[in-house]
């Protein structure tokens, strides 16, 4: 089975929701892994949050193509240049400095982008907004703060946040590499990106921690299903038992 | 944990005007970690509206082997609860 996505608002919206699903699986992995129990516990409800916002976002996108599919095909029957999420939330557990940036950054922008979409044409979208930007504001508080302690820490966890901050910046520029979709949907592209700019110089000042230069990386936009080498290991692992036994049920 | 860490007591409120209720305590080094630990530890299930966390030691306790002198004499003075009085049925419930 093929699975398309034809109407232009819902191939906006599974860009979202592909990012809620593969930053969620890759918080899922830290399950068990967390450096206190609490912690754990804080990331896997980070990660639950990332997976129910997904599935609403998949039933949107559903309902805008005719109900062909459904949030599970969506999730299971696609290949990596069929999913359209960030780089950046593909990119792997390192360290628990890598998990905490790597939020970091998708929170900033997640925030930013569902505000704007609170003023969608689409009442599904503008209200599924309003009540994501909840989530993301206390997920965005709980990493912002967990920047502050790791960057003002210690000499090890200030060189390892830093160095998280040097290589996830990588994946940011295209971001901002906006098409006619986003300008379309989206209110104010420019804006988007300044707020980005903006709050994560400030964070990561705060902190002590540089943005240094990146150099441009030559890989193509994630809005053209193109992706970072790590996109397939974790699919095979997320999609693995449907694949395996299509007709499973849980 | 590592050194550092600090045990807070954790209290939640249900609804507003209704008393603050210890519910268990987590670990954390500084006041926001604790308090968002106890918000994904107990929170989750709409259990509150408002947090408390209090260092658990800023709490000050009966030592246990005194427990008896402060707390045995209660034990036969059944003439301190007020079960001794005919109460006016017209004052309702008290």
């Amino acid at each position: 089975m093929k699975i398309t996505i034809e109407n232009s608002e819902a191939k906006f919206i599974v860009r979202l929701a592909d990012t809620s699903v593969i930053l969620g699986q890759r918080l899922a992995e830290m399950c068990s892994k967390g450096p206190t129990l609490e912690e754990d516990i804080a990331l896997s409800n980070i990660s639950l949050d990332l997976f129910g916002r997904a599935d609403e976002l998949y039933k949107i996108v559903a309902k805008l193509d005719g109900d062909k599919f459904t949030p599970d095909d969506y999730v299971f029957r696609r290949n990596e240049r069929e999913y359209y999420n960030i780089k950046l939330v593909e990119q792997p557990n390192e360290d628990f400095a890598y998990v905490i940036v790597r939020q970091f950054l998708h929170d900033v922008y997640a925030k930013e982008a569902f505000t704007q979409l609170l003023n969608s044409e689409n009442k599904e979208l503008a209200g599924l907004s309003e009540k994501v930007l909840k989530e993301i504001r206390y997920s965005y508080i709980h990493c912002k703060d967990w920047i502050n302690r790791l960057g003002l820490g210690t000499e090890e966890s200030h060189k390892r946040t830093q160095s998280a901050v040097d290589h996830l910046m990588k994946y940011v520029e295209e971001l901002f590499n906006f098409d006619a979709l986003d300008k379309k949907y989206f209110v104010d592209c420019e804006k988007l990106k300044a707020t980005w700019n903006t709050e994560v110089d400030t964070v990561l000042s705060e902190s002590n921690l540089k943005r240094n230069a990146v150099a441009p990386l030559s890989m193509r936009d994630f809005r053209d299903g193109f992706h970072s080498e790590h996109i397939g290991h974790l699919l095979s692992i997320m999609q693995y038992l449907p694949r395996a036994y299509p007709d499973a049920k849980w | 944990m590592e050194p550092g860490d600090k045990v807070w007591e954790v209290f939640v409120q249900k609804k507003a005007g209704l008393p603050f209720k210890h519910v268990g305590n987590v670990h954390a080094y500084d006041k926001k970690m604790a308090l968002q630990n106890a918000r994904d530890l107990y929170t989750r299930r709409g259990e509150g509206r408002e947090l408390w966390v209090v260092p658990a030691d800023a709490i000050v306790s009966v030592p246990l082997d005194e427990a008896a002198a402060f707390f045995d004499p209660a034990d036969d003075k059944v003439y301190r609860h007020p079960t001794f009085y005919d109460i006016p049925a017209s004052v309702g419930h008290m």
